[in-house]
């Protein structure tokens, strides 16, 4: 990190994100610690997933 | 009722269930404030340490890296309505939201895309906080566990 703060790349950038968002959802809606792992862990691939499937439908049309 | 208790003893229980009962919403205003001011604290006054700590942990991460990446930390008074949501999503965070000046001293810079995502992540802190303080009026409230 430099003087003009954190550099985050983009897919750094939305790994992070879907991390924390994840780890949240999962440990907040539900009840047991197994479905709560599975809860997050399937939240993450669709995160990650739906990202990378929007940026290659989008990738067509890049500048 | 089970085969042992007799109706006198069934009787006897419901009033000290009531108590709970108001005993519970009536703490559950103020287990609500403590979770929202500091992010995890309600689930640990009400004995769920590993959901509390995950909380903190995850609010925390997001609200770090957003300041970090020196996103905007919206004022309570904005022209734009947007602003205005940015608020209320941001001051849900509790505390971190009192110390991001303090993180954030040379202010937002929204000319890159990390400035632009910082914003995003300030803001997810903040409602991820505010399913955290539900959560908690759920459980102080005997309708989770």
């Amino acid at each position: 990190m430099s003087s003009g703060g954190l550099h985050l790349s983009h897919f750094a950038g939305m790994v992070a994100f879907a991390l924390f968002v994840s780890v949240a959802l999962g440990c907040l809606s539900q009840q047991t610690p197994k479905g709560r792992v599975k809860y997050a862990a399937w939240s993450f691939l669709l995160f990650i997933g739906t990202a990378l499937a929007i940026a290659w439908l989008m990738y067509p049309f890049a500048r | 009722m089970n085969d042992t208790q007799t109706p006198e003893t069934h009787l006897s229980e419901q009033p000290a269930a009531s108590a709970e009962l108001n005993k519970r919403h009536f703490l559950a205003p103020f287990i609500a404030v403590a979770a929202w001011l500091v992010p995890g604290l309600g689930h640990l006054i009400l004995g769920r340490w590993g959901r509390g700590l995950l909380v903190f942990c995850v609010v925390a991460g997001l609200a770090l890296t957003g300041f970090y990446a020196r996103g905007q930390v919206f004022p309570p008074h904005s022209d734009d309505p947007f602003g205005t949501l940015g608020f209320l999503a941001d001051v849900c965070s509790g505390f971190f939201f009192v110390i991001a000046h303090l993180i954030e001293k040379t202010g937002p810079d929204l000319s890159r895309a990390a400035g632009d995502y910082g914003t995003r992540f300030v803001a997810a802190a903040g409602l991820v906080n505010l399913l955290a303080v539900l959560d908690v009026c759920g459980i102080a409230l005997g309708r989770r566990n």
